[in-house]
């Protein structure tokens, strides 16, 4: 697996795509914290551009990566080497180069302009997001047997999870706003990973006084050390969930 | 006979409501070359993938020095393989490329044979990224990679293609040196002239089923032609007028 991790994440290191994500990261965060006076305004701002780019990012150039180097898996699948240990290797070398850009576009801007707990928090709550969405990704494109379709799925994906999720939340809590339903929209949110990224973030900013009652039940949950860490579990299941079926299905796949 | 070096028994390869492959009993032996050959989806590539593991048959088993072949990887460890189209990363060197699949295969420099790297001018070359290559020098590349481990079974699928002449001579020189040393070589090519001379026996396959597996001198006695071009759509016509549905 190591060997397959090192050459594919050489292969990454000069893939210009990752080098412009790297550098689109940081031309928003230092243009964000350039324009805003109070860089806690421009953390807001940049919440808003990591919850709805990393996503996106993560699982449009997974899936294309993945389709890209079909043949060259085809090749690494007729040596004598797991099939586990390439789909490890490769989703290492992923996730490590998608990281790393990430760690350089907006880990780098956020320890110069802003270094407290919500940048850490933003930092740990991107990085979360580009394990989950690669690893959504990659079962993508090993579910999809076309490159097309499969790009189509993951646009269907993002969309799902940044946009028409929070919508259908919002149309439920305003269907049901005589009853109160908080107590259950919250875990509902907390099932979405940008949703949960976004709570996460937005607590250590302190704006729970501004989300009203969910706000309160936020802070109230997910305010403690206990929620953080069954935050990061979900996030974690988010991650492992998709990866257990990847390997699944990879095992099975007729290459 | 040696005992056979792959067997196949009873193997299928179903995809969806299509059989790719039905029914094959085949053996193939150390120190032959075996030309599969059959019109466009006949089940060539199926029956090499089956092979090298990246499809698993829906029914039969696939024997390899004896050992049924399963989940375990270790019996590619003998397998050279050239494929028709390749693709590697894009950002890697030649070289770096060679040193990967020398560390997969794990394989110290007293075992690998790189002798063909000279031969096709790639020594010149393995600073050079995998994206900047022609697709002759690809599978220029793809060659390399299938007979530096000096495999005991070498499987070239449209070995030739894109390949100039020299090379391709050259290429083909080293797999009838795998077969000299008891190694066991199947090729699948369109180019029959390019490769006939090194057949020794002649694999047909078509709709999935092998029609016949004959040695190269009888379908050239059989027909009374020198070249296997003419000589097989003679042998077919026979065996249709023999009714035996070809």
């Amino acid at each position: 697996m190591l060997k397959v991790f090192k050459y594919t994440l050489i292969d990454l290191a000069r893939n210009r795509f990752v080098l412009g994500y790297a550098l689109l990261m940081l031309f928003v965060a230092e243009g964000l914290f350039f324009v805003e006076d109070d860089p806690a305004k421009a953390l807001l701002s940049l919440v808003q551009v990591v919850m709805a780019l990393v996503p996106l990012i993560a699982l449009v150039f997974t899936i294309v990566y993945s389709y890209d180097s079909l043949e060259f898996t085809q090749l690494l699948a007729v040596q004598p080497i797991a099939r586990r240990s390439i789909l490890a290797g490769q989703l290492l070398a992923l996730c490590t180069a998608l990281l790393v850009a990430q760690g350089f576009g907006l880990g780098l801007p956020l320890i110069v302009h802003l270094p407290n707990l919500a940048a850490l928090m933003l930092s740990l709550a991107g990085s979360g997001l580009v394990l989950v969405f690669t690893a959504l990704g990659l079962l993508i494109a090993l579910k999809q047997r076309e490159k097309a379709r499969g790009v189509g799925v993951g646009l269907t994906v993002w969309f799902l999870f940044v946009l028409v999720y929070d919508a259908l939340l919002m149309a439920l809590m305003f269907s049901f706003s005589d009853h109160p339903i908080e107590p259950y929209v919250v875990p509902l949110a907390a099932l979405n990973p940008v949703d949960m990224g976004r709570i996460l973030v937005m607590l250590q900013v302190d704006l729970a006084a501004m989300m009203g009652y969910s706000g309160a039940i936020y802070k109230h949950f997910f305010g403690s050390l206990g929620g953080i860490a069954v935050a990061a579990v979900v996030l974690l299941l988010w991650f492992f969930g998709p990866t257990l079926f990847s390997f699944r299905t990879f095992q099975r796949k007729d290459l | 006979m040696a005992e056979p070096r792959i067997t196949f028994t009873d193997v299928g390869k179903r995809y969806g409501k299509l059989w790719a492959l039905r029914e094959l009993n085949v053996a193939f032996h150390p120190g032959e070359v075996v030309m599969i050959i059959g019109p466009n989806g006949s089940g060539k590539t199926t029956l090499i993938k089956c092979l090298l593991g990246l499809v698993r048959p829906t029914t039969g088993s696939i024997a390899v020095n004896g050992e049924v072949i399963g989940t375990d990887p270790n019996y590619r460890r003998s397998i050279g393989y050239m494929p028709q189209i390749s693709q590697f990363p894009a950002a890697l060197t030649i070289g770096q490329l060679l040193d990967m699949m020398r560390d997969i295969r794990g394989l110290n420099d007293a075992v690998v044979d790189d002798r063909l790297i000279n031969e096709l001018g790639l020594d010149k070359q393995l600073d050079k990224r995998l994206s900047d290559l022609s697709g002759g020098t690809r599978q220029k590349v793809s060659a390399v990679l299938a007979l530096r481990s000096k495999p005991e079974i070498l499987v070239m699928d449209e070995p030739t293609a894109g390949l100039d002449p020299v090379s391709a001579s050259k290429v083909l020189g080293h797999a009838a040196e795998v077969r000299e040393q008891g190694g066991t070589v199947l090729i699948t090519s369109h180019l029959m002239e390019e490769v006939e001379a090194l057949a020794d026996r002649i694999a047909y396959l078509e709709d999935g089923q092998l029609r016949f597996i004959l040695p190269m001198d009888e379908i050239l006695q059989s027909t009374g032609q020198q070249r296997l071009a003419k000589a097989l759509p003679l042998l077919l016509e026979r065996k249709l007028a023999a009714g035996m549905n070809v």
